[in-house]
């Protein structure tokens, strides 16, 4: 419950206007909708009543004829504001969630980070923004509304008819309501969950069969695989079986409590009338009023049904909005062991003892890496698969904290510089990178928003992609998601360039030629050290190319027993 | 979706086809629980009546508020009753449609080109099939409901009471259908842009999120929050400028309700002041027949209302529909065989083709020549590109059906009967090995059931895989993939080594097993392949690798044939 408080809270607090605008009109339709059926049921029976008595002419039908229809009409219209009203503000919060969402999680830790990007994970996070959209609107909304109708014909009821009545119509229907709402909270959060995890295990588990297919069908599993995905699928229905169960039972009770009300509040109206103190019209007023509360219920219901789902979402949606990044600072990187005390040292990169395991106490990586790289020096990192290129290259950019060492930018040590600080000097193209819908213009301009066309041309061409400008019609060139519309070796470089465009003066590139035919990647390499002839350059190299290009290499291979080696050309 | 194709529409009433029944039985009952109401008006009507001393029909207002409560519980018991029906049937088509597709993409071949990607797969099994419950469980009643409730209510109970009354209710009736048509076209286009908007900001979010190690690195945080915040709010204009006429639309229809029940109210009232002499059969209409026609007055537009709230559930249940049927499509290739267990094919693991030849997906025909190879070979087949060596050993593992030509295996044709016990012979090695979201242990022993743990050392030292699983976090209990540590390419289709050697194969069909690798990574996958072979296995390499291709026994070139 906390979890959707934390949510409902962040909502509202985005569109406070709109949402009290849209709580006053629902709050309107429900009460127009109790008027327009009690003052008819009032009409018809008072008339009734004059007619019978033969004073008819005297009854004064033109108010109570022109309220109706005002009632009607203002229902009508209230249910139209409130509907755009509440829309807009529901869209508003969808994209202000979601904003806070990424918001909060480019702020996290990188490992953290990594975890995020995989498909289970976004999978994960899309369905739970999705489940909170009808937070508000479902839930939220029809139950303020609804309790603020129910005071009012519980006032209206009170001054108009009797005490008594106001109060049994009200709170019997109140009751059930709100044994309704208790029971399918208390019973199916559980179930939600179950569902959501069957859900998330029906999904990795058709992944898994049709990724591992070839796998599967070599070692005669694939029955095996389907079975699985079915029983997930099995669970999944018996978690929504139960679910809907509890949906029926309250739906039944909030019925059977309109129903329970309304024959009520006409026994109770039937007695007093029989006692004098109460008209016959007044009593058509409560009991029609009462029967028109029962449309407090529907409205509840579809949020009710949601309730389970929303909770679970919310619980996972605040621990990822809260959780260690949310603060808006960098991230909580190990606090600097000392003030970087001597003198500004050498310009360039330097790492000194480097030492790094497996997380969670595997094996040593390596082991007292100790190098530096001037400025315009270009360092080869070369290693088998699997020694550690990637690591080293995510320590000297400050993601990952290695176990023992240091990494100085320009004589700072990394760990003590502020985030955006570092991020100016160090550039990092990573093993793997995403590109964004959106213009060329747009994807060079993330990192440097400042560059104007001609100095995106020009990085662009530093990293041959003179020539896709050419066949995309310029910057303006609209690129799909993810990059799409440009190859894989393109969006690398693209990728690349947008690092460049940055202009670092250190540059730290992780296996930057990979996909690229050999011209194109010394090409590329070459335009790299045209564009930016001062910065201090480590590659994580695989290919020839990139260790040609660089002026001495490094191999992690020996560190991973003792001693690092160093070999000048 | 926009313009809902009758494909989508047949493969939607071929999913409801098989519970038919089920759901008519649920929606009769509905439709009973509904028409409870009339008697439920008659009941307080008379009691009122008996308040006001009106005539001889009259009942104990307190038995009428007994019998409106009885009535009441029993609809709503009709109506529970009626919705688990059709929760079971709506159950059943989604468990049908679900256990269905994944049957049939479990066994389209890996070379078909049309496979769509697998998270597609999984979004339609999961939550898309899921979209046809709604439709289902809301809208299909509520049309029913529509079809037959209003009609009753005005013919059966309100025209022989007053026919002014039943006038009114009439003149919008025959609207209805007009209404209906209105009100769904508009709020069909709302729900889709709906639809559209909520998957374009989840694209917009999803693109963000996968490229959150770039933004942290290029420090673009508060521009790629803004910039989503900029591009959510073009996309929120846009869709409200569609909702304000779409909910234009459904507004015309509760308007007509309102003012249906106001009209009804107005013109009983005035007719029982003696203002109105018309409308009722025996005049002047009483106060029982004034109220009673009052309550069913919004019993009558009920439905409606009921049918345009749940519009947007058959939007997407057709669109989930066009899916399958576009899935049906596309003709799929399938494997031969189920991919279950099963006893291996007896007799010498020898294999020959003849006269085989292949129609790729893109269209193009290959043609091998005919070879054979005896048990315990090693053979290479080389050749450029596109030349056929993985559609070839696709073949030869029954992951796709020839268009000509047999291969025999084992002395039989291998086919859909023989696929499965065939493959209990094989072990392959892919080129990029998918790991399940299991333990190393198990993703290593696939299909191998029970290992012991010295054999399963034995595999990995054969491999030169050992070493992996001692850096490994959890060594055998890591989990790979995604989620989990990661291997490089290299580590991977060593572990494929291992895990080949563990199923005591009798021929290992090696798909470009050392490419992309460094050389050191190269000779060690090569080493324990020549092992595997050495304790004769039969071994077939398809490669461009030089140094593997000069190790093996034999080679065969694969050269452009004329098609």
């Amino acid at each position: 419950m906390s979890a959707l408080r934390f949510i409902a809270r962040h909502i509202w607090a985005e569109q406070r206007r709109t949402w009290l605008t849209g709580l006053l009109l629902a709050t309107l339709v429900l009460a127009a909708g109790i008027g327009l059926l009690g003052l008819s049921g009032w009409f018809v029976t008072a008339s009734g009543a004059a007619g019978l008595a033969g004073i008819g002419i005297a009854f004064d039908f033109f108010r109570p004829s022109a309220g109706v229809r005002l009632l009607a009409m203002g229902r009508t219209a209230a249910r139209y504001g409130e509907r755009l009203v509440t829309h807009d503000a529901t869209l508003r919060s969808l994209a202000a969630l979601r904003a806070a969402l990424l918001g909060a999680l480019a702020g996290l830790p990188y490992r953290e980070m990594v975890r995020v990007r995989g498909a289970r994970a976004l999978n994960r996070i899309t369905a739970d923004v999705d489940a909170l959209d009808g937070l508000p609107l479902r839930l939220v909304i029809p139950l303020v509304a609804g309790l603020t109708a129910l005071l009012g014909t519980l006032a209206l009821l009170a001054w108009l008819t009797a005490p008594v009545l106001a109060l049994w119509s009200v709170l019997s229907y109140a009751a059930g309501l709100a044994a309704a709402l208790a029971f399918v909270a208390l019973r199916s959060r559980a179930e939600a969950r179950r569902a959501e995890t069957g859900f998330q295990a029906l999904r990795t588990r058709v992944v898994d069969m049709l990724r591992g297919q070839t796998e599967l069908v070599m070692s005669g599993q694939l029955e095996d695989q389907r079975a699985a995905v079915m029983a997930a699928d099995e669970r999944v229905r018996a978690a929504e079986r139960a679910l809907e169960r509890s949906d029926r039972i309250a739906g039944f009770a909030m019925q059977a409590a309109g129903t329970l009300a309304a024959a009520g509040a006409f026994a109770i109206g039937a007695f007093l009338v029989q006692q004098g103190t109460l008209s016959p019209a007044r009593l058509a007023l409560a009991f029609f009023a009462t029967l028109a509360l029962a449309e407090i219920g529907p409205a509840l219901r579809r949020g009710l049904a949601e309730f389970g789902r929303m909770a679970d979402a919310a619980r996972r949606v605040q621990r990822l909005m809260e959780g260690r990044g949310s603060a808006g600072a960098a991230p909580a990187r190990p606090a600097p062991a000392e003030p970087p005390a001597e003198p500004a040292g050498a310009a360039g990169l330097a790492l000194e003892d480097l030492t790094q395991s497996m997380p969670e106490g595997g094996r040593i990586l390596f082991e007292d890496v100790s190098f530096s790289i001037a400025p315009g020096e270009r360092v080869a990192l070369t290693g088998r698969s699997g020694c550690g290129k990637s690591t080293l290259l995510l320590i000297a950019a400050g993601l990952v904290a290695p176990c023992r060492g240091r990494v100085r930018v320009d004589g700072r040590p990394v760990d003590a510089c502020p985030e955006a600080e570092l991020r100016m000097v160090l550039g990092l193209l990573p093993q793997r990178s995403a590109l964004m819908s959106g213009s060329l213009r747009e994807a060079v301009r993330l990192g440097a928003p400042d560059l104007t066309d001609v100095q995106i041309r020009a990085v662009l061409e530093a990293v041959a992609l003179g020539p896709v400008l050419d066949r995309l019609g310029g910057l303006d060139a609209p690129l799909g998601e993810g990059g799409a519309g440009l190859s894989g070796g393109e969006r690398r470089r693209l990728a690349l360039a947008r690092v460049l465009a940055r202009r670092p003066s250190v540059l730290l590139l992780d296996e930057p030629t990979e996909g690229l035919d050999r011209a194109t990647a010394e090409a590329v390499l070459a335009g790299i050290h045209d564009f930016l002839p001062h910065a201090a350059v480590l590659v994580a190299a695989h290919r020839e190319a990139e260790r040609a290009w660089a002026d001495r290499e490094v191999s992690l291979d020996a560190a991973a027993r003792q001693e690092t080696v160093m070999s000048g050309r | 979706m926009a313009d809902a194709p009758d494909a989508a529409k047949r493969r939607l009433k071929a999913l409801v086809s098989p519970v038919k029944a089920r759901l008519s039985r649920a929606g009769g009952l509905a439709v009973t629980a509904e028409l409870l109401w009339i008697p439920q008006a008659g009941v307080i009507a008379l009691g009122l009546g008996g308040l006001l001393g009106a005539g001889a029909t009259a009942l104990d207002p307190f038995l009428a508020a007994g019998l409106f409560a009885l009535l009441g519980l029993l609809r709503h018991g009709l109506d529970a009753w009626a919705a688990r029906f059709t929760f079971e049937a709506a159950d059943a088509v989604v468990a049908g449609a679900r256990a269905e597709l994944v049957a049939a993409e479990s066994l389209r071949s890996p070379q078909d080109g049309a496979r769509p990607a697998s998270a597609e797969i999984a979004a339609l099994a999961g939550e898309k099939l899921a979209a046809l419950r709604p439709y289902l469980l809301r809208y299909r009643p509520a049309q029913l409901r529509v079809m037959t409730v209003p009609f009753v209510i005005a013919v059966a109970a309100v025209l022989p009471v007053s026919w002014a009354v039943f006038l009114i209710l009439m003149v919008a009736g025959p609207l209805i259908p007009v209404f209906m048509a209105l009100v769904g076209f508009a709020a069909r286009e709302a729900s889709e842009k709906q639809m559209v908007e909520v998957g374009q900001l989840n694209a917009l979010l999803l693109e963000r999120l996968a490229a959150l190690v770039d933004i942290r690195l290029l420090d673009a945080r508060a521009r790629a929050v803004s910039g989503f915040a900029a591009a959510a709010d073009g996309l929120r204009a846009r869709t409200m400028a569609v909702l304000r006429i779409a909910f234009l639309s459904s507004t015309v229809l509760e308007l007509f309700s309102a003012l249906g029940v106001a009209m009804v109210a107005v013109y009983v009232g005035f007719a029982l002041l003696g203002e109105i002499g018309f409308g009722a059969w025996a005049t002047p209409l009483d106060l029982r027949e004034g109220i009673f026609v009052l309550m069913l007055a919004p019993a009558f537009f009920q439905p409606l209302r009921d049918l345009a709230a749940a519009w947007h559930d058959r939007a997407a249940a057709v669109a989930v529909a066009g899916e399958l049927a576009a899935r049906d499509e596309s003709r799929a290739r399938r494997i031969l065989g189920q991919g279950s267990a099963a006893e291996p094919l007896p007799g010498p693991a020898a294999i020959a083709i003849r006269g085989l030849s292949y129609i790729t997906p893109a269209g193009r025909r290959i043609a091998w020549p005919d070879f054979e190879v005896a048990p315990g070979e090693s053979l290479a087949i080389l050749g450029p590109s596109g030349i056929g060596k993985s559609a070839l050993l696709a073949l030869l593992g029954g992951l796709a059906a020839a268009e000509a030509g047999e291969v025999r295996v084992a002395d039989v044709p291998l086919a859909d009967g023989t696929a499965d016990a065939w493959r209990a012979r094989l072990g392959w090695v892919g080129q990029a090995p998918h790991f399940l979201e299991a333990s190393l242990r198990v993703n290593l022993t696939l299909g191998a059931g029970k290992v012991a743990e010295a054999r399963l050392a034995e595999a990995l030292a054969l491999a030169e895989a050992g070493e992996i699983v001692a850096r490994l976090p959890h060594g055998l209990g890591a989990r790979l993939g995604e989620a989990g540590a990661g291997v490089s390419g290299g580590e991977a289709r060593r572990l494929m080594v291992a895990r080949a050697a563990l199923r005591a194969p009798d021929v290992i069909l090696a798909d470009e097993p050392t490419a992309d690798l460094d050389a050191r990574t190269a000779a060690s996958v090569t080493e324990g392949l020549l092992r595997l072979n050495a304790g004769g296995a039969t071994l077939i390499v398809a490669t461009h690798d030089p140094a593997l291709a000069a190790r093996m026994g034999r080679q065969i070139r694969l050269a452009e044939a004329e098609a």
